[in-house]
């Protein structure tokens, strides 16, 4: 399978691609220069053809939504929202059969201590970064999904190990991929185009 | 009261600052001028500008935001969904409690619920707005004012329009959306929102269909009727009689 993950300047996805690369072809993207031993492809994700040619040929994409060390808030809603929703259109007319979104499962922070909160239920974010800026990627990746054009499996990370991840991202990339574009199939037991799953502790 | 309007110049902005200019003081900020004389003050101002929307909203009891860049893949996050956070962000540091944001009609019906198949469509749903630019960046932009609501003592109204029409400008037999109203009408709608007590409003993030009365049924502007007190004027009903 070939693999796109992005904020390669962030430990988790430095350490998926070492992990992944070794079953997987991967390509790391960021927005600014990353030294990396893995391909590597500087990217703004922006709505020009370059975001395209950035995912032709992959197989599925795994979207950390990562800040750049130092970036203003403003910078991180900007890539949240308006550079997922690029990477995603582009994903989508490229024909990317599964995303990956790796969320917070901070967004559920807000639930008493002890409650069993499960996928279902709604997302309470905050008013800043992180919790705001992964709902929204959450909120952008899951009209892609609604409307047939991408698979999407969210990952909402709580306290986990760097394994632990990695065994998530490992079975969601095994999943058959759940839409098949436009022409997902409606019998029962088709898997859905948007999913969620917590990984590891609430804090 | 004071009030800031964001993107005033625009197509809506000059109605509803000739509306609101006769009980309000008015700061009118647009990223453009205007092409016309406005009342009260007027500054150059881009909604995607954080530090310059917190502080033109310095002294301000009031948001209205009528910023809107549909088409554009940079400039509508910028101002549709950024100019959200920027403004809710303005209001926290100032401490306003009335912001007014608008938005499209398919800002939560998308083009899921459409009035080719549904009727009754109301404003209460869960937002779908698909993959629409236009339909997505204001519904993000809403969806950042809801979570403002959620943790501020801040009530954000959202008047979702279609189709405006000037009434001395309809030709017989003109196509229309189905959801209508003419500019004048639309502009009122601020004056209830400024006017309406917050606690009357059911909760801190309302939304609301502001359009005239019409007979197909396609869309419900009830609520708006029963809780801002809008009251449609029977001045585009030229376009189906």
């Amino acid at each position: 399978m070939r693999i796109l993950i992005t904020s390669a300047s962030h430990d988790r996805s430095a350490a998926l691609a070492d992990h992944l690369s070794q079953n997987h072809e991967v390509r790391l993207t960021e927005r600014t220069h990353v030294e990396t031993e893995h391909e590597f492809a500087l990217s703004g994700l922006g709505h020009d053809s370059s975001t395209n040619l950035l995912t032709r040929g992959i197989d599925a994409i795994i979207h950390a939504v990562e800040p750049l060390p130092g970036e203003d808030v403003s910078s991180q809603l900007d890539a949240a929202t308006r550079c997922t929703y690029n990477l995603l259109m582009a994903a989508a007319e490229e024909g990317v059969q599964k995303v990956i979104l790796l969320s917070t499962l901070d967004l559920m922070a807000g639930y008493p201590p002890g409650y069993r909160v499960a996928e279902t239920w709604r997302p309470l974010p905050g008013t800043q970064p992180p919790t705001l800026t992964k709902h929204m990627a959450e909120q952008v990746s899951r009209e892609f999904a609604r409307e047939g054009s991408l698979g999407v499996t969210v990952l909402r990370l709580g306290e986990a190990s760097y394994e632990t991840i990695a065994v998530a991202v490992d079975e969601a990339l095994a999943e058959p991929a759940s839409l098949a574009a436009k022409h997902r199939s409606r019998e029962e037991g088709a898997a859905e185009a948007w999913s969620i799953t917590h990984i590891g502790e609430r804090a | 009261m004071n009030v800031l309007i964001l993107g005033g110049a625009g197509m809506l902005g000059p109605y509803v600052a000739r509306e609101l200019a006769p009980n309000h003081n008015l700061r009118i900020t647009d990223v453009n001028p205007p092409q016309e004389d406005l009342p009260g003050e007027f500054l150059l101002l881009d909604a995607a500008d954080l530090d310059g929307v917190v502080a033109a909203a310095a002294d301000m009891d009031a948001i209205v935001n009528l910023s809107v860049l549909r088409r554009h893949r940079q400039t509508a996050w910028d101002v549709s969904t950024r100019g959200c956070y920027n403004m809710m962000q303005a209001a926290v540091t100032h401490g306003i409690r009335r912001v007014i944001n608008t938005g499209p009609h398919y800002t939560v019906a998308g083009r899921h619920i459409t009035e080719v198949h549904d009727f009754d469509i109301v404003p209460d749903i869960p937002p779908q707005p698909g993959t629409n630019l236009y339909a997505l960046t204001k519904a993000m932009g809403l969806e950042i004012c809801r979570v403002f609501t959620q943790h501020h003592d801040i009530s954000v109204q959202h008047y979702l329009f279609y189709n405006f029409k000037d009434p001395a400008a309809i030709q017989p037999g003109e196509r229309y959306a189905p959801y209508v109203i003419s500019w004048e009408n639309a502009a009122e709608a601020f004056t209830l929102g400024l006017d309406i007590d917050l606690d009357a409003l059911p909760s801190r993030n309302e939304v609301f269909y502001v359009f005239a009365d019409m007979p197909h049924g396609k869309f419900s502007n009830e609520k708006t009727k029963r809780i801002l007190g809008f009251k449609p004027r029977k001045d585009v009903e030229i376009l189906w009689k």
